[in-house]
């Protein structure tokens, strides 16, 4: 029993080492996944025809906020625009959010029935505006 | 196994681990790297959007991606497409056009044109009406070249203070090309402009979701035909000297010589003479700034309805540090050379000038070859940080008009016409 335990603990020191060692070398050396790598497009067929036509225009996920309304910005808003809209807005004012709803429905002619404008309008408060926006 | 043997076996373990951890470090310290002070952190992802303060990068911070015939460009948004430059891309006084800017008003953009079937149509109010195919641009009209900035209405629009809603653009929402083409004067011409028309209007492929008639459906822009720009405008089927990529207005464009970039339409189709003024969103609500010096006002005067709007027009004055850029610290003591690119719309950038305590004392700095007054014009300047520490650098232009960038800000509902003086920290590090 005794020898055993002699015998294995060489083998355990060596395996610890070695992982110890691994991490080591693996520490700082890779950036973080979200800094991942873009791949490259496969360049297009072309054909010596008149038709000058390119791939179509990626539309990559969006990170929306959980919560009431996510659904109703998800169907009206996408209808015009992707919701990257909002996103890509730094925290506005309560009062800014109402107006640019305001302005989809009035100057851009959305015409978002009014149960789901006011859905709206409480969602990006309630996740994008200077108190409630996260990171 | 004993109590002592245990013991033992730790401290010989220990033992060994702290063999292990010297013998890496030794390897690193005999490594090419060697020169590493400590084991570097990992790089972070810039965070996802700024404010309410504002946007401290010289670029927004959206994520790279690739669109079709560009290099990764920096998103704005997917749909429509909007995508800005990288700073490095301003090295040079002509910006690539597969790193070109993009900006576009509604998601109806094309992916394909046919040139069997596209014309441009000049329309309306004319004797002649024409359809005119690339062909018969090339061939039945002498081409022009000219260098001219296109930079987007609201480029910058990110260091508003407060922050206003719209794309939220750090600096690189501009671009400057050598546009070859016809001039859109002779297409006028040709067509024959009937008396008392008061307008062009100016159609691209573009179309959005919207109801006809609304601003979401069509992006429609005009100009008087009494404007003198006119005479400058050229309908470009080259950039750069080569086809424009499909983002940027494949096949032809509008060129507006200083100018912002909302009157330069992308993938033009209709020219349309007007009788009467255009009343459509995007000339009579949209693109306007306060009738005021620099298009300066405030929140307060605006709600209080005491600010008159007008279309807004030309390029003030702008100056930009590209290299370097502050992400490396610079030996003390070494000559280096600052880089960096300037132009107007009201006439040719006649004066750069650097500082590099924040804006009290001011160098004038070497300008580069003079492509014309609407181009970029590149500046360099050689300049050494005495001693280590950080250094406040600025820069600003003057154009022949006698106009030199301001260092005050620029506040007013659309985010435009921002042309505040410049200002990039730059670490020197002790060189011994």
């Amino acid at each position: 029993m005794k020898n055993r335990a002699r015998a294995i603990f060489p083998v355990m020191c060596s395996l610890v080492m070695a992982a110890v060692v691994y991490a080591e070398l693996k520490k700082g050396y890779y950036s973080p996944a979200e800094l991942g790598a873009l791949r490259q497009a496969v360049p297009i067929e072309l054909s010596p025809d008149s038709n000058f036509q390119v791939s179509s225009y990626p539309v990559p996920a969006v990170d929306l906020a959980p919560g009431d309304g996510l659904q109703d910005v998800q169907i009206y808003c996408n209808t015009c625009h992707s919701p990257r809209y909002i996103t890509m807005q730094p925290p506005l004012p309560a009062a800014t959010w109402e107006a640019e709803v305001n302005k989809m429905n009035k100057t851009f002619g959305a015409a978002i029935p009014d149960d789901n404008t006011q859905k709206i309008i409480l969602y990006l408060q309630a996740h994008y505006a200077p108190d409630t926006r996260k990171q | 196994m004993n109590a002592t043997e245990r013991c033992l076996s730790r401290r010989g373990l220990l033992k060994i681990l702290g063999m292990a951890s010297s013998g890496i470090a030794a390897s690193r310290w005999l490594a090419p790297d060697a020169g590493m002070a400590q084991q570097p952190a990992p790089e972070k992802a810039i965070e996802t959007f700024t404010g309410p303060g504002a946007n401290p990068h010289w670029n927004s911070v959206g994520p790279y991606v690739t669109e079709p015939q560009k290099v990764p460009l920096i998103l704005l948004t997917d749909r429509p497409v909007q995508l800005e430059t990288p700073r490095h891309y301003f090295r040079t006084a002509f910006t690539p056009n597969e790193a070109f800017y993009v900006r576009w008003h509604l998601d109806g953009i094309p992916n394909a044109v046919d040139l069997k079937d596209w014309k441009l149509h000049i329309q309306g109010n004319v004797n002649n009406p024409l359809s005119l195919s690339l062909p018969d641009l090339k061939q039945k009209f002498k081409p022009v070249s000219l260098a001219a900035v296109n930079q987007c209405s609201g480029n910058s629009r990110s260091r508003l203070q407060p922050r206003v809603p719209g794309g939220q653009w750090g600096n690189g929402a501009m671009g400057n090309a050598m546009w070859t083409g016809v001039r859109l004067r002779e297409l006028l011409d040709m067509a024959g402009v009937k008396s008392g028309s008061m307008q062009a209007q100016f159609q691209g492929l573009e179309t959005g979701q919207g109801p006809a008639g609304l601003g979401s459906n069509l992006f429609l822009k005009s100009l008087d035909l009494g404007n003198p720009v006119l005479d400058e405008c050229v309908v470009a089927y080259l950039m750069n000297g080569e086809p424009l990529p499909m983002l940027n207005g494949f096949p032809v464009r509008l060129v507006v010589p200083g100018y912002f970039s909302t009157y330069w339409t992308k993938c033009l189709t209709w020219i349309r003479v007007l009788n009467a003024p255009d009343e459509n969103f995007w000339v009579k609500t949209g693109y306007r700034v306060p009738d005021t010096p620099r298009g300066n006002t405030t929140p307060e005067d605006v709600k209080a309805g005491k600010v008159k709007m007008v279309p807004i027009g030309r390029l003030p004055v702008r100056s930009f540090l590209i290299s370097p850029d502050g992400s490396s610290k610079i030996p003390a003591g070494m000559n280096v050379t600052l880089r960096g690119i300037a132009f107007s719309g009201f006439g040719a950038v006649n004066r750069v000038e650097v500082s590099d305590d924040g804006g009290k004392n001011w160098v004038a700095a070497n300008l580069g070859e003079n492509h014309g007054a609407y181009s970029f014009r590149t500046w360099e300047s050689s300049w050494m940080a005495k001693s280590p520490g950080r250094y406040s650098l600025a820069v600003r232009a003057t154009d022949e008009k006698g106009d030199t960038q301001p260092d005050e800000p620029v506040w007013n509902p659309g985010g435009y016409l921002w042309n505040r003086v410049e200002r990039q920290e730059i670490v020197a590090g002790n060189a011994s």
